[in-house]
């Protein structure tokens, strides 16, 4: 079985994402601390590490054309955030072919890796060279993401410690979304900021999408996804139940999480 | 392997802006800042320098201006290897999130320890030049070279020191995601790699089958070679040169290979 990351290699122009049996399987450790100490303790009692297999995706096969907005649902630990991190090609598929067509940039967990103690223009330099652009292009684009993310003044060369969370996440969503991407891939992260700043949010995807470029959301706020998506996937324990209308999709869902449509279900968290 | 490599150098802008952000961040709230940078091992070098002369029973004006600037010239470049490889192997654990949020070759980070670590290094050379220039003016007739052309010898040095540490950083960074008390253990082998390593004593001491203790420590050579060219006012040994050349490779290759065929697990180990 092949077990690739490619990009755009013999694949229909019209798609940006294509996935084909994808399996991503890991080991963890059950028992003890990851340390020297602790091996060495085990290996001199005879003792084995006691690992557990977790099959955070298994045999998923999906396209995703350019210009769509494609939702993902499915409870904790369905394997949205592994499958979007391998898209992303931050994991190895154990098993199948993930093949890309475009620049993709990601907000796949709220911080983005910022330094706390460096100001927000310094982490929107480093956050683009982080995702392969060049420092002339970012600096092109800073005024543009500090607008964008709506700090009061002056708070851009401040460091990003004093920020609140708030302003931290609206500049860690600016970042990702100004980046001019090919492929958006947002785990979660449309819980920055307040109701105008999501509505700009929205605005700018819509903007992206218009312009032909990709986007996959990962979120629990199922009225975004109904909102934002053009067709939607249910992921549950690895494997993707059904794929199709968003509406259709998030009722199933919610259907078999037998909690019908309830408002804290709906809300953008 | 071709791939990654074009996509490590394209990226290597990246490694530079980590390093540079990283330096600012680490010295934005000490007053001194960056003369830390120069402070840390001038007063180690100083104690060091106190201890040889205590275990010595004293020694000769010239003799003690040459083993200050023995150990001062020596810790400075252990030091710059020893910053690659700490910093380098804390540099995985420590960059979780963008390792979770981001795509990119991973190696960038262990170099931009390295770089770090060169940028630190690089002001202990005039701080050295000055110790020297002030000595040489009360004793004159030591035997430590003024300006000369075996200086030339230095960047080439500098280079194989650089090397090495990436190389053994891309060892231990990849350690420390497996077993994450390696950076503890690191800090006592720093400690014991110092002794054994010719900082605190000439590389001229160990004579026949002796020397062999020189060349197989990863930095024996380079340190020979520093002692070579900042003391003694010669070129490097052929012997010390394959040696510089030949731990700089192994140290790459071997350290490049461990990290790079394991560094797609990193995103889960973390």
């Amino acid at each position: 079985m092949r077990s690739e990351f490619n990009k755009a290699e013999q694949m229909p122009e019209e798609l940006a994402v294509r996935i084909e049996d994808l399996s991503i399987k890991y080991k963890i450790n059950v028992d003890t601390k990851k340390t020297l100490k602790n091996a060495v303790m085990r290996a001199s009692k005879g003792e084995k590490v006691r690992m557990r297999v977790v099959e955070a995706v298994k045999h998923l096969t999906l396209d995703i054309p350019h210009g769509s907005v494609l939702g993902i649902v499915g409870a904790n630990g369905a394997g949205k955030s592994t499958l979007m991190r391998a898209i992303a090609g931050i994991l190895p598929p154990t098993e199948g072919r993930i093949t890309v067509n475009g620049k993709i940039s990601t907000l796949l967990a709220l911080g983005v890796g910022f330094n706390p103690a460096l100001s927000g223009r310094d982490n929107i330099i480093l956050g683009g060279l982080a995702s392969g652009m060049s420092r002339a292009e970012i600096e092109s684009k800073t005024e543009e993401i500090s607008d964008f993310a709506a700090l009061p003044d002056g708070f851009i060369d401040m460091p990003v410690r004093t920020y609140s969370s708030g302003m931290y996440g609206r500049v860690a969503f600016s970042v990702a979304v100004n980046m001019t991407p090919d492929i958006l891939l947002l785990d979660e992260a449309l819980s920055a900021g307040d109701a105008a700043f999501k509505e700009k949010s929205f605005n700018r995807m819509r903007e992206l999408c218009a312009e032909a470029r990709t986007i996959v959301i990962v979120s629990h706020a199922l009225q975004t996804v109904n909102d934002l998506c053009d067709s939607a996937i249910w992921l549950h324990k690895g494997t993707m139940l059904s794929k199709g209308n968003p509406e259709a999709i998030v009722d199933e869902y919610l259907k078999f999480l037998k909690v019908g449509t309830l408002p804290s279900n709906l809300e953008d968290m | 392997m071709i791939p990654y490599l074009r996509e490590f150098w394209r990226r290597r802008a990246f490694a530079i802006e980590l390093s540079r952000f990283a330096d600012k961040a680490e010295y934005l709230d000490s007053k001194l800042g960056k003369v830390w940078l120069v402070l840390n091992p001038l007063l180690l070098a100083m104690v060091y320098f106190l201890l040889v002369t205590v275990i010595r029973s004293g020694a000769s004006k010239t003799s003690g201006l040459s083993t200050l600037a023995h150990i001062l010239i020596e810790l400075f470049t252990f030091y710059f290897a020893s910053n690659c490889i700490n910093g380098g192997a804390l540099s995985i654990t420590a960059g979780g999130r963008l390792i979770l949020n981001q795509a990119f070759p991973r190696a960038l980070l262990p170099l931009s320890s390295a770089i770090s670590a060169f940028w630190a290094f690089l002001p202990t050379l005039p701080v050295y030049a000055l110790v020297v220039l002030v000595g040489k003016l009360f004793f004159p007739h030591t035997q430590i070279p003024g300006l000369s052309f075996t200086y030339l010898w230095a960047p080439f040095i500098i280079a194989c020191v650089g090397i090495t540490g990436f190389g053994l950083g891309l060892l231990f960074a990849t350690m420390n995601v497996y077993f994450r008390d390696t950076n503890k253990l690191l800090s006592y082998i720093t400690r014991i790699w110092l002794y054994s390593s010719p900082v605190l004593w000439r590389p001229e001491i160990l004579h026949g089958w002796h020397r062999i203790f020189l060349f197989i420590n990863p930095l024996g050579p380079t340190l020979s070679a520093t002692s070579e060219v900042w003391i003694s006012g010669k070129a490097p040994t052929l012997a010390e040169i394959i040696g510089c050349l030949t731990w700089a490779a192994l140290a790459v290759l071997i350290g490049g290979y461990f990290f790079i065929s394991r560094e797609r697990d990193f995103a889960v180990r973390i």
